[in-house]
């Protein structure tokens, strides 16, 4: 190329540059601005909130975050407690089964299995809400509403988590490593849990804090199950604030509730961003 | 057998499940509404501590727990659990109606033993078996109860089924700054000759938005005081929808005020219409009880930008009460003679009734003590200038009616006005916006009949 | 399991395949136990009429299609609700998936591309993925808050003098819908930016040389080399944000309390579904809807899988 095309072309690339960062920064703010908003008006009394908004943080974040702590419709802290619960007891659960499941079809070859994997893809495509109604009747009849069972062991059975987990054995895992095990003597569950989990730990990670971040933010089914106020998760909560209630009255503590419901997320995903971000796509796209 | 390590895992769940879920209790903290915690409270039953020790109460809030805990004396031996679920769509009512269909087959300490109620749904478990009747568990002093308070807890049969601790005439709360700059006046006595039909009410609207004020801050505000002088109820013997021409008259009523701009088109609890009860709000008039202005109209108080003292209420253009809480005897409790206890100490305990008035700004349901107050020179409501205020919701009480309540008006008076309200905003024309009241009444109450 | 390795002692020739189905055994006890029979008993439930009055339980009486029937109705207005809040799910869908896809494949793009070399990628991407994890009701009710009439947004946009009256945001129906739509975009399109990167590293380099050496351009580049070999994740992006789209719940829920007004125009059929298992506990009509909700995603997964792939397989790619 001549010194003038090239130089065209650098400018063109500058200026497309420029054009491309404007975008991402244009993006990042729109990402970010509410979040912002958020921090800052939890820092304001209700009645500064009053005032036309500035970018400039109050001085009552202690003074709201007391009072939201201790609300007396809102239990925030239970509520932080159940979602916890929940959430980490669902994501075990979920993450394990995935594996074993998925290490299941991948090793054994079995009549069906193709039948099976057809399958599991297929659940995959129904929506959950459409067996809300006969699971809502089957947990009322069977005296489980206000209990956290229902929420954590339909877990054991996540079809996404599965075909992840499946993917990614299929990059890793081969099959002399199983045979030279079953040389060793090890049972086959065995070498599923002492050989092929730790192969697996960062797909198992990053399922782990993804099955936990779902069923943390999980609304709809947990809703229908948990209206007793010391079960209630987190998201049941929050849209309780949406509802008439005297809490409203003070909308610094309603900005706090909402600051401390996404709070533990955030907080998590900061610190392991980097490895929660390569971990979208490890299983996904093959090689 | 098969997989020990997930049959352990499964193990451990079910185990921190149960932990967890045996936390049971009341909640984490109670914040008391008002008042400091009580040196002597009211005597305690003997016979109240042999029955069951464990005593459920269900509410949709915090309030009453603030009273009970200040001045009833638990019987040794006897926990209390507070089963608190928010009454919005129905929430809480859905919530009573599992506990109590389920009241037979519970374990004694699982029974409910005392749940309150709204005069919007309250109806629906008096007018059933799930409720019973007080005066047979020691409940017949009503002398000095206010009558509708305990005709909304009574059945059909005249079998009373629980009482009131609160009587609630709802009152028109009004600025006076604003009274003195469209009206002229500002005391209660002077104010009441501009607002006692609906006639001056409309009039006195139309002066206020000519001064740049709005008469009201929601266009639900006045609702209350047609609907409940309704002279029938929501739905007929056949269960047929039908509209009270009270209803259609506050319809429009609010037609013309939101045509003229003399109303905001908020809702009751939205925070457009909370933000006018600061000292630049433009509002004149709202509609409360006491536990209104004592508890939710924070902002008017707030010692930067609310105007405490620059309110007064009078008694408006037509009697009417809103809410309230009644509490209620269900059938098969095992504690009958500490529910009869509770309920004879806020009706018929002079001293209790008395602080409920002082302490707690409430209008007690008890005349005595209320004519105490009315008629003592020295006693007055700084937030509202020095106004007695109990001494005109007492005055007001004689033209409060309790009539033509049906088991379905909480929604359908939510659903009313939610639906409603989207024509006042604009969004859609009135028989639309009708339209979507009547589909909304299927789909919530489906044993209703709709055109 | 110790009992197991003594039985099996001769290790060649044994079958190893039960050991299959007992891997497989616990998703499928758990499958069966709490969404197939549970979607059974929904689909039984649509055929009965089975309702709430109060506190006395009408029902469960069989009534054959009734409650399909009620479902397919026209109102006064000729208006099919199931139709309408259909329509809601998919129109509130498009309108945040549309750019969600476009945005993230332009940023996929940006980011890999080696002449481009834009720099903090890791910054970006940690802050575009951010909203991915926020609980769906929190997010709405916080911009329930920000957009109220007396809410921040409307508090600037009047002392900055754009506006003289607040903007009732959230009982306008475009506004509704372009804030469910934006916290829908919001929260999905930075999982899908890096997926599609992902995707796009994915691609051999030596064909985008070889296009390069050819004299394409980078628009031809992306449209003939890029394109083609993305489609497999492209796929997989677009069914799974309809599957997404189909079940919206949250964010209209909380956004409008569940009422998605003005008029149901920002209703899904979530939503209308789970009016039904309120007050009234209406489970025949709620069934009826689920069956319809079902039909639906089964259908629409089924064609946009067929048309993709078919476009896929015609261009020549493979499996």
């Amino acid at each position: 190329m001549s010194t003038s095309e090239s130089t065209k072309g650098r400018v063109q690339l500058t200026v497309l540059r420029i054009i491309v960062y404007a975008i991402l920064i244009f993006l990042a703010v729109l990402c970010l601005f509410s979040f912002y908003m958020l921090v800052i008006n939890s820092t304001k009394s209700n009645a500064q909130l009053q005032d036309t908004f500035n970018f400039i943080p109050g001085s009552h974040f202690i003074d709201n975050l007391a009072n939201a702590w201790t609300d007396a419709s809102i239990n925030i802290p239970r509520g932080l407690l159940n979602s916890f619960i929940v959430a980490g007891l669902t994501a075990v659960l979920t993450t394990y089964f995935s594996a074993l499941t998925a290490y299941g079809i991948h090793v054994y070859n079995f009549k069906f299995k193709n039948a099976v994997f057809v399958f599991i893809m297929a659940v995959m495509m129904i929506p959950p809400q459409v067996s809300a109604v006969g699971f809502v009747q089957m947990m009322n009849n069977l005296h489980l509403t206000n209990n956290y069972l229902p929420l954590i062991l339909p877990g054991i059975a996540a079809p996404i988590v599965f075909f992840y987990m499946k993917q990614y054995l299929e990059s890793v895992l081969p099959m002399e490593m199983i045979e030279a095990a079953r040389m060793d003597g090890s049972g086959e569950f065995r070498t599923f849990n002492r050989i092929v989990l730790p192969i697996m730990k960062p797909a198992l990670a990053v399922q782990l804090i993804f099955s936990f971040v779902q069923s943390w933010n999980n609304y709809f089914i947990p809703a229908l199950l948990l209206d007793k106020a010391e079960m209630k998760t987190v998201p049941i909560m929050i849209a309780q604030l949406r509802s008439a209630d005297y809490s409203k009255f003070d909308m610094g503590k309603v900005y706090m509730f909402i600051l401390l419901a996404i709070l533990p997320v955030i907080v998590v995903y900061i610190i392991l961003s980097k490895s929660i971000i390569k971990g979208v796509t490890a299983g996904s796209v093959k090689g | 057998m098969m997989k020990k390590k997930g049959a352990g895992l499964l193990l451990a769940g079910v185990m921190a499940v149960s932990l967890a879920a045996c936390g049971g209790g009341g909640a984490a903290s109670a914040s008391s509404a008002a008042g400091s915690k009580s040196e002597a409270p009211a005597a305690e039953s003997a016979s109240a501590g042999d029955e069951g020790k464990v005593f459920n109460i269900y509410a949709w809030n915090e309030e009453f727990k603030g009273f009970f805990e200040k001045y009833y004396t638990v019987p040794d031996g006897v926990t209390v659990n507070w089963i608190i679920t928010p009454s919005d769509n129905g929430a809480y009512q859905q919530k009573l109606d599992e506990a109590l269909l389920g009241q037979a087959d519970a374990a004694d300490d699982d029974k409910v033993d005392l749940f309150l109620a709204e005069a919007d749904y309250i109806q629906k478990y008096v007018d059933s078996d799930a409720t019973q009747d007080v005066t047979a568990l020691g409940v017949n002093d009503f002398s000095n109860t206010y009558e509708y308070t305990v005709q909304a807890c009574t059945d059909e049969n005249g079998v009373t089924k629980g009482v009131s601790f609160q009587c609630c005439p709802s009152a028109l709360i009004y600025r006076r700054s604003i009274a003195e700059d469209v009206l002229g006046v500002s005391e209660p006595d002077e104010v009441q000759p501009f607002l006692d039909s609906w006639e001056k009410f409309n009039a006195a609207a139309k002066e206020a938005k000519a001064k740049g004020y709005y008469m009201t801050a929601c266009f639900a505000e006045t609702y209350r005081a047609f609907s409940n002088n309704a002279k029938i109820p929501w739905v007929d013997e056949n269960n047929k929808l039908q509209f009270d021409p009270m209803i259609e008259e506050w319809i429009a009523q609010t037609d013309d005020f939101v045509a003229n701009g003399e109303t905001l088109t908020a809702s009751i609890w939205d925070e457009e219409k909370n933000v006018q009860m600061f000292k630049d709000g433009k509002t004149m008039c709202f509609f409360g009880p006491a536990w209104y202005f004592n508890f939710c109209m924070g902002n008017a108080q707030d010692p930067e930008k609310g105007c405490s003292g620059d309110w007064a209420i009078c008694e408006g253009p037509m009697a009417h009460f809103w809410g309230g809480t009644w509490l209620l005897a269900p059938a098969g409790t095992d504690n009958p003679a500490m529910v009869a206890d509770i309920m004879n100490m806020f009706i018929n305990d002079e001293e209790v009734c008395s602080r409920l008035v002082s302490e707690d700004s409430q209008f007690s349901n008890n005349k005595k003590v209320n004519e105490a107050f009315a008629s003592d020179p020295d006693y007055g409501n700084a937030f509202l200038g020095g106004q007695n205020d109990v001494a005109l919701f007492a005055s007001m009480t004689d033209n409060i009616k309790w009539e033509n309540h049906t088991i379905y008006d909480q929604l359908l008076n939510e659903g009313l006005q939610s639906k409603l309200q989207e024509y006042y905003k604009g969004q859609v024309d009135k028989q639309t916006a009708l339209e979507n009241f009547y589909k909304y009444v299927k789909e919530t109450y489906p044993a209703i009949v709709v055109e | 399991m110790k009992e197991k390795n003594r039985q099996s002692g001769r290790k060649k020739g044994i079958s190893y395949a039960k050991y299959g189905y007992l891997f497989i055994l616990p998703f499928f006890a758990a499958y069966i136990i709490f969404t197939l029979a549970p979607q059974i008993l929904t689909f039984y439930n649509a055929f009965f009429e089975n309702y709430r009055d109060g506190l006395t339980q009408i029902g469960p009486n069989f009534v054959g299609l009734d409650n399909f029937v009620t479902l397919f109705t026209p109102d006064a207005g000729g208006v099919i609700d199931m139709l309408k809040y259909f329509g809601n799910t998919i129109l509130l869908w498009i309108m945040g998936a549309v750019p969600q896809i476009l945005i993230a494949l332009m940023l996929a793009v940006f980011f890999t591309s080696y002449r481009l070399k834009i720099k903090g990628q890791q910054f970006f991407k940690t802050v575009i993925y951010m909203p991915n994890l926020i609980m769906a009701a929190a997010f709405s009710m916080l911009f329930f808050t920000l957009f109220s009439p007396v809410g921040p947004v409307n508090q600037a946009l009047i002392s900055s003098g754009v506006i003289e009256q607040s903007i009732d945001f959230l009982n306008i129906k475009i506004s509704v819908r372009l804030l469910i739509a934006l916290m829908n975009f919001l929260m999905w399109f930075g999982n899908t930016t890096i997926l599609l990167m992902a995707g796009i590293q994915g691609i051999d380099q030596s064909l985008f040389e070889a296009a390069e050496l050819d004299g394409a351009g980078s628009w031809q580049v992306f449209r003939k080399v890029t394109m083609p070999l993305l489609s497999p994740i492209m796929i997989y992006t677009i069914i799974t944000a309809l599957i997404g789209g189909l079940q919206m719940f949250d964010v209209p829920q909380v956004l409008t309390k569940g009422l998605g007004m003005p008029d149901n125009t920002s209703t899904t059929m979530v939503m209308y579904l789970n009016r039904y298992l309120q007050t009234s506990k209406n489970y025949g009509m709620a069934g009826a809807i689920s069956v319809v909700l079902f039909i639906i995603s089964a259908v629409l997964s089924i064609i946009v899988y067929r048309t993709l792939t078919k476009q896929y397989r015609m261009k020549g790619g493979r499996a």
